[in-house]
């Protein structure tokens, strides 16, 4: 029947009336930025205009001035794709995923989460494009009408790929807007001059919270999950199907849509606590973003992180009972070739580490989890530059075996696309806001301390 | 763009009337082009070749025909016989002349001396034509002055001492052409001068032990298709020495196991340093350089104590080699008269003690024979150190570079300097020509009339194939013009001929006819009377006990030797050489001390740290199957004097090399090794040796062969059972393009891999970027060593794309720019390209290249080329073959079977209303292969050659257990060992 | 403007039994205005369930089929191209583009109905009667014209509710 259990620790602390949780949320957008906002502002800015100028110049000199040569034909460009993309899933699987599963604590993370993961394809989606090297044709890759009657190739995995980040990118964004609908009414009705009514109210779309509206939008939010939910799943599956469909030793291999989705996920839960973990700080919502959401999210780290680490153990499994010996070669490589520090940097950081997290106190602790957050964000990237390059630069045929290392373009570009996620994100946390002020009122009831144990008469069953 | 300018420019001071004396009737036959449409068509050429190269040229440069001239059909190419001569090299070739440029250059099949192949040098040589760095006018003292004062100062200085009775010397390299003999003979006469031939490596050694012991200078001609067993004391055969392009082929006759019966030769190769012909031997046996002679005597000792004959006492080699030799003896024992044996050394001694073997062998008159004897090599040190001692009053330096690659160059400077007149004609500026007071430009030999005499009676010519690009003259037309003769050079070759060859043939009746028949052939064969020879015992005495009172060599011994591409550096520096990686070493761009892995090890060193030899500082890089206390260090490297500056590169080592008694020697002991603490990244394109135990290439023996003709590839049987698919076949009516390679006869000499930049207009890259693996050859030759360190065996794999039926690359190309043509070919659409990459990470062979920056400048984006060897010029870009797109930055290329070829000749066929016949159509690597090793035709036909291959036992496909289907087949290379 | 009563509550439970007990006295409700989505009310106002599932599931549908069918034409009519050895129609090679152009077009086409059906949309102007609304105050407006009793009957009925504050908007003023 009815309500929470008394061992359930509330979601947000402090007694919050629903208007304190409005007024507490909207603090940021009303307030004056400080200097911290200003100096991170415009240190992201340059470091993306940084970005964008060496972009300028790899497609005004060639792919050349990168460190792939004939034999590791990708390098860190496809490595941050790979990595970028997998930071995205955590905001749609919290959003979506997490809904379906009805878990509320959710709510007050999910709008942020869901702005990373946009902000995070956006720079994914940058690299395929960078890395080609006639970017300027690069329109060839979409199916359009022309004269010549000639179509894409629907057989390639990197064309299932643009139309993968698209719809990925499009339907978030979608998802994402439609549930800021509703709290962008509520902040036009809290300003006080009048362009910026103005402007909220043309961005709330004329929001009234009509119960009509609210059923409307409720029940397409379900659905949107609905999709949401196996998208998230296909695209790094699909991401997967670059290296997975290849003949290389080292990529063709079945495993790797779960491999790949369980650290898409896995990365992004650790990026969403090195943001979350900073933010709450920053904009005092400790509150509502509270330790036990960390906990939470720290179960998800641990859950995803053994899976990956399954994955890295079936994977050497697989290579040695398949008797190639291309492929034993291929594993052997990557743990003792020449780029084995690559390999265990990536083992340390996501398979062992996340492991700590067994422990409940670390798994409570706020400087360990941002501390081990960013571990596996390093771990994640080198995990994608393992199966890229270590694959690559010792294939079939030891005449070309070759090394790679990154030019100083190719790091400042990687740079850039921080510099680009900061600045959309700086900017993100002043215009709107951090957390869904509705759907937190929504569950502050069932999990307010204010409300705790205070039923009124003949109340309705919530819906759980 | 400036080049553009300079070049224009020459154009329009360009005078076409002169000194271009064409007779009539000329055009009709085998005109290259005629003086009248000179302009138009040179301007047509240049513009289309601009035109080709990119389509942003501006266009108002093309000058259209008015009147077609009658011998020119645009886009048709015209093709001329010629012959090329370097050095060590000549070859009968056809030049292809597209627009009145000549652009390829492929074996003429009428040749007696090389009907199939060509070397790499020849290849690349067309590119020498268009160099910008050629001489363009006459120079006194560096000023540019014009041909009537130069000859008139030359002449009457040459009068006045002619007069005074000072030597006129005349400088020449080895002169093969009996007209230019005879021409030298009359200025000689005419000017009391004295003419000295000039090699840079010379093989005047030889020749004085062959007239000690047989009593001639000549050199022998070799047939290593008679010899059963060949012994190659030191001597790169297959690569440098004497005539490699020739002996590649004979060789290769006796490698074939596809046509031939099966008796193969078998290879001892007994070296210091690892040279191609030591890589393809069937046994090879590491030895000091230093030991070479007491190898050679201890040889002849035994074969001499076996057959009775006196022995001399020698200190003998090292107890392993002794060991190893005993196969060997045995082995030229069983095989007398069959059976070949030859040394590389120049030492006298040496050489003769080899005349001795082969002498006792029985194999004068059958491997060895004196009758087609060569006429190359004809520089002796001996005249050259009368030239210094007779201080010349005047000095005519006709296309050799003393200066740059004589250890003693200092003396031969001082005579150029001491002398009141000195003269040098030459193509490019080069050390020597900088100390002329004259400088004559000579054309590059695709503008010249020449006859040449390579071997004894088989007498070949030189035809222009497109005028004179800059306001230059050959050599023989400065001759007559200070004769005062004023018949042109091509009919004083015509006459000669006339006079000298016409009696000799019975074909034809009319002088004229017979001229304009050899020029169609380009060869003439006449008798040849053989050298009659002595023995002479006595003299092999002699050389034992200079070998016995050589003193013992200390420390490290340095050998030089001559690269396969780069040859002695002499005459243009060719990028497209320089581009093509040792076949050996696979290091291009750079010459480099190879020391053995024992000494690397114990002294610390690894590829590229640069050590200090004496004088010379140079990297060093660690080489399988060196010898310990042997050195080995490429000469022709490091000319500084007529180069753009980046491209000097390596070290000259020539200043290593030293006079003695008499004789230049490439090896010099009393080195010691050190290191200068220094690093150089050498462009070096294969870092890894061995395969891993891979079948990649798949090796047997002759016996298990016999046995079994599938053994070492039992795997091709055992894998095709596998493969099983979900879909059915494509298939291919009509035509289905594929390529056979019989590793067995693949040397690895990189004539194919030349040939197809030629062809296929690929880019250089330089050495920085092909350090950093940018390199963009479409064909490669890989090379594996197996088994130990100390001396492995080496194998070769020639690869290109393998156009496989289930193609990986073709699969993930999102755009869909490579595809299936519906004969089997593995196309690519250059235009349609974006640049992924991605079919180059999933290509199992990594065959396809990326044009990483603009190379070619055919990139629409301004400023951003990137060309370190001067390959985009105009000028540069008249080489181009019009056929065949050139790639713009951004985009993935790769072997295309020549498809340009199959094209044309498809075209050919159906317009002659016939099949096409199998063999008729070669990509441009089978047609330059000197070994044959490269078959190419069509699957679908049962009965042609390449079908036929592939129904071969031994035929086997690379990674064939991928499922891939390669149109591309390997037949398992076959040692001849026990 | 027509005339209305609209009633405030500071709890959503209580605004749900006043809906109840309005809707017993059989009062038609015009709209309920709520800061976030009250669980429970639509059941309470008796609203049918919502079509935009269905029309997502349409869009879906329709934005797969043509994906496949596009692709199946370009293989085999359009331009058929030996890739890979694979046979021109690979089925499975569609599957990818297939699935993410139904994912595509049923979310779009579901946020579009939801804007048009609840005549939302960038700049459009909302009637907002008091701006709590969207913060922490549950609205019942009830409008005279389809109810018909007084104004002064109506906010009695709420007022009866526990409504705290009842507001009329006259039409008159």
């Amino acid at each position: 029947m009815m309500h929470v259990s008394p061992v359930r620790e509330p979601l947000i602390n402090g007694e919050k009336s629903y208007n304190d949780i409005t007024s507490d949320v909207m603090a940021p957008i009303k307030a004056k930025p400080g200097k911290l906002w200003y100096g991170g502002l415009t240190v992201s800015v340059i470091v993306m205009l940084i970005g964008f100028a060496m972009i300028g110049y790899t497609v005004w000199f060639g792919i050349g001035t990168w460190g792939v040569n004939r034999t590791i034909g990708w390098g860190w460009s496809i490595t941050n794709f790979v990595w970028w993309v997998g930071i995205g899933h955590a905001g749609t699987f919290i959003s979506a995923i997490l809904l379906l599963f009805r878990q509320k604590w959710r709510t007050s993370i999910n709008r942020a989460a869901e702005a990373m993961t946009i902000f995070a394809v956006m720079c994914a989606g940058l690299f395929p494009l960078i890395h080609m090297g006639r970017l300027p044709l690069g329109f060839f890759i979409l199916p359009y009408p022309n004269t010549r009657e000639l179509w894409v190739n629907f057989n390639s995995p990197l064309l299932w790929d643009v139309f993968a980040i698209t719809t990925y990118l499009l339907v978030s964004l979608l998802f994402w807007y439609f549930g800021l609908i509703p709290d962008l009414g509520t902040i036009r009705d809290r300003m006080k001059t009048l362009w910026k009514k103005k402007i909220y109210n043309f961005l709330s779309f004329g929001w009234q919270g009509s119960a009509r509206h609210w059923q409307r939008h409720e029940s397409m939010s379900l659905i949107l999950a609905g999709l949401a939910a196996p998208l998230v799943l296909s695209v790094h599956t699909i991401v997967s199907f670059d290296f997975a469909t290849s003949v290389i030793p080292g990529w063709h291999t079945t495993i790797f849509p779960p491999y790949f989705v369980s650290g898409a996920v896995f990365s992004g839960f650790a990026m969403v606590l090195t943001l979350m973990i900073v933010t709450r700080k920053a904009l005092n919502l400790q509150e509502y973003i509270t330790v036990g959401h960390v906990e939470s999210m720290n179960k998800v780290i641990i859950a995803t992180g053994s899976i990956v680490g399954i994955a890295y153990i079936t994977e050497l499994f697989m290579a040695w009972y398949s008797g190639v010996e291309y492929e034993r070669y291929a594993f052997m490589n990557r743990a003792l070739g020449p780029y084995a520090w690559a390999y265990w940097i990536m083992m340390t950081c996501n398979v062992i580490s996340p492991q700590l997290l067994w422990i409940k106190k670390l798994r409570r602790n706020l400087a360990f989890t941002f501390v081990l957050s960013i571990f596996i964000n390093i771990g994640m990237w080198f995990e994608r530059f393992v199966i890229v390059v270590t694959s690559l630069h010792r294939d079939y045929l030891p005449s070309s075996w070759s090394m790679y290392k990154p030019t100083i373009i190719e790091v400042a570009i990687y740079l850039g696309t921080f510099g680009l996620f900061f600045t959309l994100f700086f900017i993100f946390i002043r215009v709107f806001p951090v957390i869904a002020i509705a759907e937190v009122k929504s569950v502050a009831r069932s999990s307010a301390r204010k409300f705790l144990g205070k039923p009124t008469k003949n109340q309705k069953p919530e819906n759980q | 763009m400036s080049e553009e300018n300079k070049y224009w420019h020459i154009l329009e001071e360009f005078e076409p009337m002169k000194d271009v004396r064409l007779p009539k009737g000329r055009e009709e036959v085998v005109s290259p082009t005629s003086r009248r449409n000179f302009l138009k068509v040179l301007g047509l050429g240049t513009a289309s070749a601009a035109l080709i190269a990119s389509c942003k040229r501006p266009v108002e440069k093309a000058i259209p025909y008015f009147i077609k001239p009658e011998e020119i059909t645009p886009g048709k190419a015209a093709y001329y016989a010629s012959s090329y001569f370097n050095q060590n090299e000549f070859c009968n070739v056809l030049v292809k002349v597209r627009d009145n440029r000549p652009i390829k250059l492929e074996p003429n099949p009428k040749s007696v001396i090389t009907p199939n192949g060509t070397s790499g040098r020849v290849q690349a040589s067309v590119l020498d034509v268009y160099n910008v760095n050629r001489y363009q006018h006459p120079q006194k003292n560096g000023e540019t002055i014009d041909w009537e004062t130069a000859d008139g100062e030359i002449v009457s200085q040459l009068r006045q001492l002619a007069d005074s009775g000072q030597p006129v010397v005349l400088l020449t390299p080895t002169i093969i052409s009996p007209s230019t003999k005879k021409l030298i003979g009359e200025f000689s006469a005419a000017f009391n001068a004295e003419w000295y031939q000039y090699d840079a490596i010379p093989m005047d050694g030889f020749r004085d032990a062959n007239k000690r012991v047989f009593g001639t200078t000549a050199l022998p001609e070799y047939h290593f298709e008679k010899a059963d067993c060949i012994v190659s004391v030191g001597s790169d055969f297959l690569g440098t020495w004497l005539s490699p392009v020739e002996f590649s082929g004979q060789y290769a006759k006796r490698r074939d196991l596809f046509n031939g019966d099966g008796n193969l030769n078998r290879h001892y190769q007994i070296e210091a340093g690892m040279s191609l012909t030591g890589s393809n031997a069937d046994e090879r046996i590491r030895a000091e350089r230093a030991d070479y002679g007491k190898i050679l005597a201890y040889i002849y000792n035994q074969l001499a104590s076996q057959r009775g004959i006196a022995t001399i006492e020698v200190p003998t080699p090292p107890q392993e080699i002794i060991q190893k030799l005993e196969k060997v003896l045995a082995d030229l024992n069983a095989s007398e008269g069959k059976s070949l044996v030859v040394c590389g050394d120049n030492n006298p001694d040496y050489q003769v003690l080899v005349n001795g073997i082969n002498q006792m062998l029985g194999n004068i008159g059958n491997a060895i024979q004196f009758e087609r004897t060569y006429n190359h090599f004809q520089g002796s040190e001996k005249s050259l150190e009368i030239l210094l001692n007779s201080d010349p009053g005047a000095l005519i330096v006709w296309d050799v570079n003393p200066v740059y690659n004589h250890p003693e160059s200092g003396k031969i400077k001082a005579a150029i300097e001491k002398a009141p007149l000195s003269v040098a004609i030459s193509a490019l500026p080069d050390e020597t020509t900088e100390l002329c007071r004259y400088v004559l430009p000579s054309p590059g030999y695709l503008e010249c009339w020449d006859d040449a005499e390579y071997k004894n009676g088989i007498v070949s010519v030189l035809q222009p194939t497109l005028h004179k690009l800059f306001d230059a003259r050959q050599a023989q037309e400065s001759l007559l013009a200070w004769l005062g003769n004023e018949t042109s050079w091509r009919d004083y070759i015509k006459s000669n001929w006339a006079s000298t060859y016409f009696p000799q043939q019975s074909e034809q009746t009319d002088p004229d006819l017979f001229w304009v028949e050899t020029l169609k052939k380009g060869e003439l064969v006449v008798e040849a009377t053989p050298v009659s020879i002595t023995f002479n015992q006595f003299e092999i005495e002699n050389s034992v006990q200079n070998i016995n009172a050589e003193k013992p060599a200390e420390d490290f011994t340095i050998e030089l030797f001559e690269n396969i591409n780069i040859g002695t550096g002499h005459g243009p520096l060719n990028p497209w050489l320089h581009e093509v990686p040792d076949p050996v070493t696979r290091i291009a761009w750079d010459n480099y001390a190879s020391v053995s892995p024992a000494v690397a090890r114990e002294m610390g060193l690894i590829n590229g740290d640069i050590v200090q030899l004496g004088s010379l500082t140079i990297p060093a890089f660690v080489q399988p199957g060196q010898a310990d206390k042997t050195i080995s260090i490429a000469v022709g490297y490091g000319r500084v004097k007529g180069i753009p500056e980046e491209l000097i590169t390596g070290v000259n080592a020539w200043p290593l090399a030293k006079v003695e008694n008499g004789f230049r020697q490439f090896t010099t002991s009393g080195f010691s090794i050190t290191k200068t603490g220094g690093h150089e990244e050498m462009a070096l394109v294969q870092g890894h040796q061995s395969m891993e135990g891979r079948p990649i290439v798949r090796e047997s023996t002759l016996d298990k062969w016999k046995e079994d003709p599938a053994a070492g590839n039992e795997l091709h049987e055992e894998i095709k059972h596998h493969h099983t698919t979900l879909y059915e076949k494509h298939e291919y009516k009509g035509h289905k393009w594929g390529m056979a390679i019989d590793l067995n006869k693949c040397i690895g000499c990189s004539a194919c891999v030349l040939a197809c930049n030629t062809e296929n207009n690929i880019p250089v890259v330089g050495k920085k970027e092909t350090a950093r693996h940018h390199e963009m050859h479409w064909i490669r030759i890989d090379r594996y060593y197996n088994g130990d360190e100390e001396n492995p065996e080496v194998v070769r794999q020639p690869v290109m794309c393998q156009h496989c039926d289930n193609a990986p690359c073709e699969n993930v190309c999102p755009v869909a720019a490579t595809n299936h043509s519906s004969e089997g070919l593995n196309q690519m659409a250059y235009n349609r390209c974006i640049g992924t990459r991605y079919c180059n990470n999933n290509c199992p062979y990594k065959v396809r290249r990326f044009n990483w920056m603009d190379y070619t400048g055919a990139d629409a984006i301004p400023n951003n080329r990137y060309d370190p060897a001067n390959m985009t010029l105009d000028l540069s870009r008249m080489r181009h073959n019009p056929d065949v797109t050139v790639r713009a930055k951004g985009v993935i290329e790769k072997c295309s079977f020549c498809v340009q070829r199959i094209q044309e000749k498809k075209l050919t066929a159906k317009n002659e209303g016939r099949q096409l016949e199998d063999g008729e159509l070669q990509p441009a690597c089978q047609q330059a292969c000197p070994a044959n090793a490269i078959v190419f035709g069509d699957l679908n036909d049962p009965n042609s050659k390449v079908s036929k291959m592939m129904q071969d036992p031994r035929n086997y496909h690379l990674l064939e257990e991928l499922h891939t289907l390669p149109s591309v087949g390997y037949l398992t290379k076959i040692r001849n060992k026990s | 403007m027509e005339a209305i009563v609209y009633g405030h509550f500071t709890d959503e439970l209580e605004l749900l039994d006043a809906v109840k007990a309005l809707k017993n006295k059989g009062i038609r409700i015009a709209d309920v205005r709520t800061p976030f989505p009250v669980h429970g009310l639509d059941a309470a106002l008796k609203f049918p369930r919502s079509h935009l599932p269905k029309i997502a599931f349409a869009a879906g549908i329709i934005g797969g089929s043509l994906g496949l069918l596009f692709q199946v034409w370009v293989f085999t009519e359009g331009w058929p191209l030996n890739i890979g050895g694979k046979p021109y129609l690979s089925l499975p090679s569609f599957v990818p583009v297939t699935f993410e152009l139904t994912i595509l077009f049923a979310a779009f086409a579901m946020g579009f109905a939801f804007l048009l059906r609840s005549n939302l949309g960038p700049g459009k102007i909302p009637n907002i009667l008091d701006e709590e609304v969207t913060n922490d105050h549950f609205q019942i407006i009830l409008s005279a014209k389809n109810n018909n009793l007084s104004e002064a009957e109506l906010a009695e009925a709420l007022e009866a509710t526990g409504a705290l504050e009842v507001k009329h908007i006259n039409a008159e003023k």
